[in-house]
């Protein structure tokens, strides 16, 4: 007993030796352990403890099992966005996936993770065939259209090329008591129906003029100086023109008040195919009839003349001759002849440089019968018919038609007012204001412009004037401060001068709960743009040979690799905390690319955001692991960790020590200086914070934000589209009843995105630089969006407009005042499916400024009779005997024959082409 | 004295003709503004710049020289934007106003119309606010100097001289920011704007207050400071002592010869006063939205809008050198000592 208890004694003593002499010395504890051996990665500790250096494994911020699990993930991810194609290929894809996740998860580090990750993303990717021939999906329905833009969607995101969205531009408004509205719930892509459908019950006490104590008073902070939208080039004018413009077709909110109908307000009915449809349900040519009951409105100083003047037929011709001439310099015009597809009026270019030297305002000396818009009666109906430069289905028919700026206009009207110069603004001298040059036919009509207020009068011979647009008149206040003092416009709210403002974000808490408060729905997603491009491809996009922009040596930017690494951005979108920066400005938090207005299916309003492709194509940055918004700051350090273990493994940065870190410095372009409080700060802050935690590198890397607002926006924007920045804030917008179409705006292809693109990330040309795959196929970005819009020529995934798919030489013979013996080849590619190929049409054509041109074998009576042989091997050969007299007929110039339009069907799809111009000389 | 005048009134119309080339030839050299947006858009902008002809195009890139743009359209089709030789612009602007006094229209401020006219039309709107303010700045800014200086060192004079230092110190926007706020929106005693044409006259006529307190303050401390120290130098001086032995009353002596010695500089400031009636306040016609001549200048800059720019340029220059000219003469008449082009 007695020895138990010394042995006791001496035990308890030696621990409490043994613990004293352990707290008193300090214990190296090594931490920089690899995962995988256990011994030290750092080659600079002496500390015996670390004596036994790791050789073969590399240092990791985050786990090395975590690695694995998220490359594990994403491989799923990526096996699950391929989806099934068939038995065979999925069961390769298969096997290509498991054995993908068995090399990961063999993989020791993180190098091998990735190789493993890449080498069986690749696999999986060589299994799925390319997409090869003319591909067109153009006519598919609104939910394949969403299918394919949520697989183009997820391409983007994963590329880093839909930007790091902030907020939506929605928020609270508030409006005057005295306001009813039309629907109290937001109607998207239509609003409260404040003016078409809301009543005014009160006199708004600090309006002076007693007539206009009823009119809805708003505000904007310039006076456009004109509402001349056709040579308009901002929202400003087209708001102003909005009042007092009229269109083919508008909308009104329906019985149920939770959307909108589509109504004929020019027209009489909706749009009709002309000669039928395809059987896609599509066509080019439509027509539609026109009211004959119209009447113009004015008030100003040609009234007698003008003011009640019923719209006569060929009015409806004069805005497209107006436009198109290019003698009158009208910024719409100029657009609309440069449009392509649907956009484009048939021929409209045609004329637009044949008007180079016209006489001003409307040149009748100019051929105007081969623009494909003309005015007609048919059993005593008039009707107005148009031919698209693609074909569409009857919904976009009645969309690319219904833009107020084909209003009609009588010539009678451009002529008193002193020529087309002054339509709609004020005369050289200021002696006639817009109210003189303007007719309406629509909702309002001017009363009167000063420089301080632009006035609106209702409009009693509109169409709806009986049932809709009760409001008797709408007061613009000019209210310059409001340019540069956000809080100008609300001030005057509160002070009873107008009945509507946005609520300034100091307001917001207070006034949220308001009875008069409102809450909107965006209309536009203000985004941070990325330069996600790696070094390599930034050379290949804008280096000294750039295919999009040449950069002198000397001006290159300093791409740095973590932008062009997919984690890194994963991680900065994650410590975006939007729906604190988007409370904090009143506005609506959104990780969405679109604002809630893009419409999937706009037949039916449906917002593209609501769709599951959507939604999957999201749940990258918005998932369970974050908030609704996408964030979540661990997620966001794990990423960051993830990204600073594969640029190191890659070799492309190197860490620094606490004492002196690795500093990453991101440069932010915005548009203001003043966006540095309001917009900058706290993304710095939220960016900085995740980054530059102790936790991520242990303060070998530090990330700063630099703000950078050049002089101008110009300049901004012009740093976005030439690649020098890394970040970039801003954003564009387009048409919200096509988000597909719109998605061109991410292409890297100058020919696919109009030049009008912000983020960079990967060649979106290539089918190599990521996996989309839709309908079994494997595509291009570019090429599966084109193909969503239009008809392409897709090879081996990528759009090549290298690929002939019909042609038939030009000649040019002599043509001596008899017949015309002719024999055109017309070649056809069978190798892409080209089939069906028929002689369309024979256009007989000539003359300068007296230009004619008809049609041979179209129309009621056809000139002549053409016979067409296909061999069946791609060749199809057109012969026809042009007539002596014909070729009489065509005025002297020094381009006239005969175009050849040729039609035919390519994987399946519809086409006509011009195929050959057949030009002849006469001699006497 | 007419020889030198004429001499001065050249030399000041060279001057003028010299700073206007420089300003066309430098605002020319800016680089273009590139316009944003899809290819159709930039196509139709440039159409407008070729018409204008501030640029012009090529199918295919041009050695030696950088594009302002490149719209690739959606067929793949390139077209070359470059602007066009400054002096080949200058000489056209030059051509225009000399042979046909056509200093162009407007394009963005007030499409089409003539730039003289917007000018004309801004400059009376400023004139009208900028002559009342004189008109009350002037007797008040003397009376409070000569106060001070009567009163030099006593309570009064430290009263004024304090409130002065105070005022004169106050930046304009922070001083209508507050007077907005006082007199329009915390207590509606004022209009919140620049009465409209269709307000009634009572509306107009308060609509003059803010801009004309605002405008007014900074003068009147202005004059105040000038005059007290002015008159306390001349009331210091030994021919106003010798005046006081002689027998004149205190009254006597400062209205006889004080007052008009110490008017013999502030009269000249007075004068060039009048000549910034000309010029608006840029923040005063932005924060009470005046559409005066204050904000077009930069307006003009801004929107690229050079028409109204180069005209802008080429009143204030001219006015500001022929004022000079003026004010020079003006010391003549004022002080009969003071002889111009006069010969040794």
């Amino acid at each position: 007993m007695k020895k138990t208890k010394k042995l006791l004694v001496v035990l308890v003593a030696l621990v409490m030796v043994l613990t004293v002499v352990l707290s008193a010395c300090k214990v190296h504890v090594c931490g920089h352990k690899c995962p995988i051996c256990g011994d030290c990665t750092d080659p600079e500790c002496k500390d015996p403890v670390c004596a036994d250096k790791c050789e073969g494994h590399d240092a990791t911020y985050l786990p090395i099992a975590d690695h694995r699990a998220y490359a594990k993930a994403e491989l799923e991810s990526v096996k699950t966005n391929i989806g099934s194609i068939s038995t065979a290929i999925d069961a390769k894809v298969q096997a290509a996936y498991e054995a993908g996740i068995a090399a990961i998860g063999a993989a020791s580090t993180v190098k091998d993770v990735q190789k493993a990750f890449s080498d069986a993303k690749n696999a999986m990717a060589n299994e799925i065939p390319l997409a090869n021939g003319v591909k067109s999906f153009k006519a598919a329905s609104y939910d394949v259209k969403a299918q394919i833009l949520g697989k183009l969607e997820q391409y983007a995101v994963n590329n880093g090329i839909t930007g790091i969205t902030l907020f939506e531009n929605g928020g609270y408004v508030m409006y005057n008591d005295r306001i009813t509205l039309g629907t109290e719930n937001y109607i998207l892509g239509y609003g409260f129906g404040v003016l078409s459908e809301g009543r005014i019950t009160k006199d708004l006490d600090s309006e002076q003029t007693t007539a206009w104590k009823r009119y809805y008073h708003t505000y904007n902070p310039v006076n456009p100086g004109t509402a001349n939208y056709l040579d308009g080039d901002d929202s400003t004018v087209s708001d102003f023109y909005g009042y007092i413009a009229g269109s083919y077709y508008t909308n009104f909110m329906n019985a149920e008040k939770d959307g909108y109908d589509w109504v004929p307000e020019l027209a009489l009915r909706d749009p009709e195919p002309v000669g039928g449809l395809s059987e896609s349900g599509q066509s080019a040519k439509w027509r539609f009839e026109i009211r004959t009951d119209l009447k113009y409105s004015t008030l100003g100083k040609h009234k007698d003349q003008f003011d009640g003047l019923t719209v006569q037929p060929e009015d409806f011709l004069t805005p497209y001759k107006l436009m198109f001439n290019q003698a009158n310099g009208l910024f719409r015009g100029g657009e609309s002849v440069n449009q392509s597809g649907a956009q484009y009026i048939v021929g409209s270019k045609e004329y637009y440089e044949a008007t180079k030297d016209a006489q001003k305002g409307v040149d009748e000396t100019v051929d105007f019968s081969k623009v494909g818009v003309k005015v007609y009666e048919e059993n005593g109906k008039w009707y107005f018919e148009y031919q698209l430069g693609e074909a569409v289905t009857a919904f976009y028919a009645r969309y690319y038609i219904a833009s107020n700026l084909y209003q009609p206009i009588p010539v009678s009207f451009i002529n008193a007012i002193g020529g087309i110069d002054n339509y709609l603004g004020f005369n050289e001298n200021k002696s006639d204001t817009p109210v003189d040059n303007s007719l309406s036919l629509g909702a309002y009509v001017l009363e009167r412009w000063d420089d301080g207020q632009v006035v609106y009068k209702k409009n009693p011979n509109y169409v709806y004037a009986s049932s809709k647009y009760q409001i008797e008149g709408v007061h613009i206040n000019i209210l310059p401060a409001a340019s540069t003092d956000r809080l100008a416009g609300f001030r005057e709210f509160e002070a009873g001068k107008i009945d509507s403002s946005g609520i300034p974000q100091e307001k917001v808490a207070e006034l949220a709960n308001d009875p008069r408060t409102r809450t909107t729905m965006g209309d536009f997603c203000f985004k941070l743009n990325v330069n996600a491009l790696s070094a390599e491809t930034w050379e290949y996009m804008f280096g000294t040979n750039g295919v999009i922009k040449q950069t002198p040596k000397d001006q290159y930017w300093n791409v740095k690799p973590l932008m062009n690494n997919q984690h890194f951005l994963q991680g900065l979108s994650f410590a975006t905390n939007r729906k604190e920066f988007a409370e904090s400005k009143g506005s609506i938090a959104s990780a969405n690319f679109f604002s809630s207005n893009y419409l999937s299916n706009p037949e039916l309003g449906t917002s593209y955001n609501t769709t599951e492709a959507h939604k999957n194509a999201l749940s990258g940055i918005v998932n369970e692991d974050t908030d609704e918004y996408g964030y979540s700051v661990e997620l966001a350090r794990d990423y960051f960790r993830m990204a600073l273990d594969e640029v190191e493994a890659a070799g492309l940065m190197t860490p620094g020590t606490k004492e002196k870190p690795t500093v990453i410095e991101l440069t932010c372009v915005f548009y203001y200086a003043s966006f540095e409080e309001t917009m900058f700060k706290p993304v710095k802050q939220y960016w900085e914070d995740a980054f530059n935690h102790d936790s991520v590198s242990g303060g070998k890397y530090k990330l700063e934000l630099k703000f950078l607002a050049p002089s101008t926006t110009d300049m901004a924007y012009d740093m976005m589209m030439e690649g020098q920045f890394d970040i970039g804030f801003g954003g564009i917008t387009g048409n919200p009843m096509d988000p597909l179409d719109f998605f061109d705006t991410l292409s890297s292809t100058p020919s696919v995105s109009s030049g009008w693109t912000l983020n960079w990330g990967c060649d979106t040309a290539n089918a190599n630089s990521d996996i989309i795959v839709y309908n079994g196929e494997r595509w291009s970005f570019d090429a599966l969006q084109q193909a969503g819009t239009t008809t392409v020529v897709v090879k081996d995934g990528n759009i090549d407009g290298s690929v002939v798919l019909i042609d038939a030489a030009d000649q040019t013979v002599t043509a001596s005042g008899e017949d015309l013996n002719v024999t055109l080849v017309v070649e056809y590619n069978k190798e892409f499916g080209v089939g069906n190929v028929e002689l369309s049409d024979l256009v007989l054509f000539g003359g300068t400024d007296d230009y004619k041109a008809w049609s041979l074998i179209g129309g009621e009576t056809p000139i002549l009779t053409a016979t067409v042989s296909d061999d069946g091997n791609g060749k199809l050969t057109v012969t026809f005997t042009l007539p002596a007299a014909e070729i009489a007929k065509v005025p002297e110039s020094d381009n006239q024959g005969v175009d050849v339009y040729v039609s035919f069907v390519a994987g399946g799809i519809e086409c006509e082409e011009l195929v050959s111009f057949y030009i002849f000389e006469k001699t006497e | 004295m007419w020889k030198y005048v004429l001499k001065r009134v050249l030399l000041a119309l060279l001057t003028a003709f010299i700073i206007l080339s420089l300003t066309f030839v430098l605002i020319k050299l800016l680089p273009v503004k590139k316009h944003m947006g899809r290819a159709p858009e930039r196509a139709a902008y440039y159409s407008e710049q070729i018409r204008l002809g501030y640029i012009y195009s090529k199918d295919a890139p041009e050695e030696g020289s950088d594009p302002v743009d490149i719209v690739v359209f959606d067929d793949g089709t390139r077209i070359y934007y470059y602007q066009m030789p400054v002096l080949s612009q200058y000489f056209s602007w030059i051509e225009n106003i000399v042979l046909h006094w056509d200093w162009g229209v407007s394009k963005t401020i007030e499409p089409n119309v003539k730039a003289t006219v917007i000018i004309g039309g801004r400059l009376l709107t400023s004139m009208k606010i900028n002559i009342i303010s004189v008109i009350v700045s002037v007797p008040i800014g003397i009376a409070l100097g000569i106060w001070a200086a009567l009163k030099k060192n006593t309570m009064v004079d430290h009263i004024i001289s304090t409130a002065v230092m105070v005022l004169i110190s106050l930046p304009g926007f922070v001083l209508i920011t507050f007077l907005l706020l006082l007199l329009c929106y915390n207590t509606p005693l004022l209009p919140t704007q620049w009465p409209q044409p269709t307000d009634p006259t009572s509306q107009k006529v308060l609509g003059y207050i803010i801009p004309v307190t605002c405008l007014s303050l900074g003068s009147i401390c202005g004059y105040c400071r000038f005059v007290r120290a002015e008159l306390c130098d001349v009331l210091a001086s030994d021919y106003l002592l010798l005046a006081r032995t002689k027998g004149l009353t205190k009254r006597q002596a400062v209205m006889r010869h004080a007052l008009r010695n110490a008017m013999v500089p502030i009269f000249p400031s007075i004068l060039a006063e009048f000549i910034g009636i000309m010029g608006g306040s840029m923040v005063l016609e932005k924060l009470y939205g005046i559409t005066g001549i204050g904000s077009l200048f930069v307006d003009a800059i801004g929107s690229e809008d050079y028409n109204i720019l180069f005209v802008d340029m080429a009143i204030f220059t001219t006015i500001g050198l022929l004022a000079g000219v003026l004010l020079d003469l003006s010391y003549g008449f004022i002080d009969p000592r003071i002889r111009m082009g006069a010969k040794k």
